[in-house]
């Protein structure tokens, strides 16, 4: 198989926690924990799990907007933490990032003109005028009308927003976009023309997408693998239809089976999980799923379960899979 | 059919603005029967919110304004009651959950005063240690694990799980007919939302209430809710028994929404059929059907005409001219 676009090995993040009048370090939240995950040309890895869990962190320090405690990212095979400067400069063009609520991180007192010209401006492309054929033609690939470019972002609805935001996000033909629930805030009507214009762009430009969600309904219909997130760890990862078909991982089971469907006339079984996560602060010994774990044995309080394979492409961390029940899905 | 325990008709209310008045719900009329759940499901600033805070005398005043329409409980009218008279059935017997248990609670003061507070205001009666156990009590119904410990705990300090799960004890301590819940699960995450819905299907149960169920998540409406009201720009666009309402929609509208979302029988990756375009804005609506621009059914009728809600079968009412048209 070719070099993934995205690969991570063993990424943790550790924030400190402070306490006490000399703000001594008192513990550490394990907001990502020995994360691996890769990412090819082309292809969409959803990442799901509740809110906490480290989702966001995750993606964050892949574009090393935060930096990491240990492990390594590597894009398209080079090892980011041994870039230089200009080095980084140049990756970060084909890294891109999109954000649930395009208001906060869009400049409201930019025009939308100004915005989409400013990716370019930053990495010194072409004359003021090439820059201004490039907006527009920015513009139609999203959906825009053109005269959006004198307009300011307060102006539009959420989804042309959300639309204005992705435009930035392809401006300088990226390789990888990470969206960060990049719907989730949109209506249903909203949310599926933006999937679709995402679906769209993907083919287009051959595309790598992390896709950050905690909808897992949209999460299955966008992504060609998915990963599950809990408490900082994956604890599985597969084909997006093996995810939803087969769930090995007790937590998978549950949050699969607690998408609510549009649909009376089915009667699913719902694993209704007890009590909340426990704290990334202190996170439980053993197998961290341990606490609301219906098939939770001694073992799964003392060891943390390896990754296991269970099928070709499809990973689960969990002592008891093999003994588990057929998922009733 | 059980008897309708909360009747409103022709209910229109509306905020006065800079720009004039906008109307935000426009003749909304609908039944709520005895130990049934409404679903009332519309997309952002479709006006679902606001009539229910009508429904409970919470318009923010002075911009605030009921036009007209009648609100009854139990066959008493409400609507224009006194200020006194609404106190009496504001919390005590109709309550209401908010989204964000965050912003309703009261960040400074512990859990149990909160609860105390209102149990004094909904059952003066009870004596110190009376009102003590019903905090507990309370806590316990709402499936709180240890309580006495939880009474003491400060908003922040509870996940937001079990900060809606006090937001739900509060309004039960009134003993409520109807409860009005309003996305009271949006914010939460997949595993929690499904232990709200279990609570709050086990306490209608348990306690006969009646819910209204404001959301905008279908598959929420499809698990929990018995009747549906669709509502589209401020009007009901829908109403019907939810298992009808996904059997066979019958509004442009409806069928667009249930058809965008995501199902796990979908094939991944195609395109999802969408509605196009936007909401039109409150105080520039078009003089017919208000989802005239975004219908691939409209004619010069639905430009000029407002559709009013028409039976097409027994239970099931839809405000669209071509409906005839439209469900084949």
């Amino acid at each position: 198989m070719s070099t993934p676009v995205l690969e991570i090995r063993s990424l943790t993040k550790f924030f400190p926690v402070r306490a006490g009048v000399f703000m001594r370090k008192v513990g550490n939240v394990h907001a990502v924990d020995d994360v691996s995950l890769k990412v090819h040309r082309g292809e969409t890895l959803g990442l799901v799990g509740e809110s906490g869990c480290g989702k966001s962190t995750l993606g964050r320090v892949i574009l090393n907007l935060l930096r990491p405690t240990r492990g390594q990212v590597f894009f398209e095979g080079r090892d980011l933490s041994e870039l230089s400067r200009p080095e980084w400069h140049a990756v970060r063009r084909d890294m891109q990032i999109i954000f649930q609520d395009p208001m906060e991180s869009l400049n409201a007192r930019h025009t939308v003109g100004l915005i989409l010209e400013e990716p370019f401006v930053i990495h010194k492309m072409g004359t003021p005028i090439e820059r201004r054929g490039w907006v527009q033609d920015l513009l139609e690939r999203v959906g825009l009308p053109k005269d959006s470019v004198s307009r300011f972002p307060h102006e539009f609805s959420g989804g042309q927003r959300q639309r204005i935001g992705i435009a930035r996000a392809i401006a300088l033909e990226p390789k990888l976009i990470i969206c960060d629930e990049a719907v989730s805030a949109l209506d249903v009507s909203v949310q599926a023309q933006i999937i679709n214009l995402l679906l769209k762009l993907q083919r287009e430009m051959d595309l790598a997408l992390l896709f950050i969600a905690h909808d897992l309904s949209v999460v299955r219909h966008v992504s060609d693998r998915v990963a599950v997130m809990y408490l900082g760890q994956i604890v599985e990862q597969a084909l997006s239809r093996e995810i939803y078909e087969r769930p090995g991982h007790p937590y998978t089971r549950a949050l699969v089976s607690a998408i609510p469907t549009p649909d009376p006339d089915l009667h699913r079984e719902r694993i209704v999980l007890e009590g909340d996560v426990p704290s990334p602060i202190t996170p439980p010994s053993g197998c961290r799923f341990h606490t609301r774990c219906a098939y939770a044995i001694d073992r799964c309080r003392q060891e943390p379960p390896r990754t296991e394979t269970m099928s070709t492409s499809h990973e689960l961390t969990c002592h008891r899979w093999r003994e588990l029940p057929a998922p009733t899905v | 059919m059980a008897e309708s325990i909360l009747t409103v008709r022709d209910l229109s209310c509306g905020f006065h603005t800079e720009e004039g008045f906008t109307r935000v719900v426009d003749g909304m009329s609908y039944e709520l029967h005895a130990g049934t759940t409404l679903g009332l499901v519309g997309e952002s600033g479709c006006g679902k919110t606001v009539s229910a805070l009508a429904v409970m005398g919470l318009l923010p005043r002075p911009a605030g304004v009921i036009e007209h329409g009648e609100i009854l409980l139990k066959g008493e009218l409400i609507s224009d009651s006194t200020k006194q008279a609404l106190e009496a059935v504001r919390g005590r017997r109709i309550g209401m959950i908010f989204q964000e248990p965050m912003t309703a609670l009261n960040p400074v003061h512990r859990v149990g005063k909160q609860l105390l507070e209102t149990i004094e205001i909904y059952q003066p009666e009870l004596d110190k240690a009376a009102r003590q156990a019903r905090t507990i009590e309370l806590l316990e119904q709402v499936g709180i694990p240890a309580p006495e410990q939880r009474l003491k705990e400060y908003p922040h300090q509870l996940s937001g799980g079990m900060r809606q799960r006090v937001m739900i004890a509060m309004a039960l301590s009134g003993n409520p007919e109807v409860l009005i819940a309003d996305e009271p699960t949006t914010a939460l995450d997949v595993t929690i939302q499904a232990q709200i819905l279990e609570l709050l299907t086990e306490l209608q149960r348990s306690h006969g209430m009646a819910i209204i169920f404001i959301t905008h998540d279908l598959g929420v409406v499809a698990q929990i809710c018995d009747e549906v009201l669709v509502m589209y720009a401020g009007r009901i666009a829908e109403r019907t028994s939810a298992k009808q309402l996904f059997r066979t929609p019958h509004h442009p509208y409806t069928q667009g929404l249930i058809h965008s979302i995501p199902r796990l029988d979908t094939p991944l990756k195609t395109p999802l059929p969408t509605i196009e375009g936007v909401v039109p804005p409150l105080n520039a609506l078009p003089p017919g059907c208000r989802f005239s621009n975004r219908c691939r059914h409209a004619d010069k009728r639905c430009d000029a005409e407002v559709p009013e809600l028409d039976r097409c079968q027994p239970n099931h009412e839809v405000a669209c001219h071509h409906w005839r048209r439209v469900a084949e």
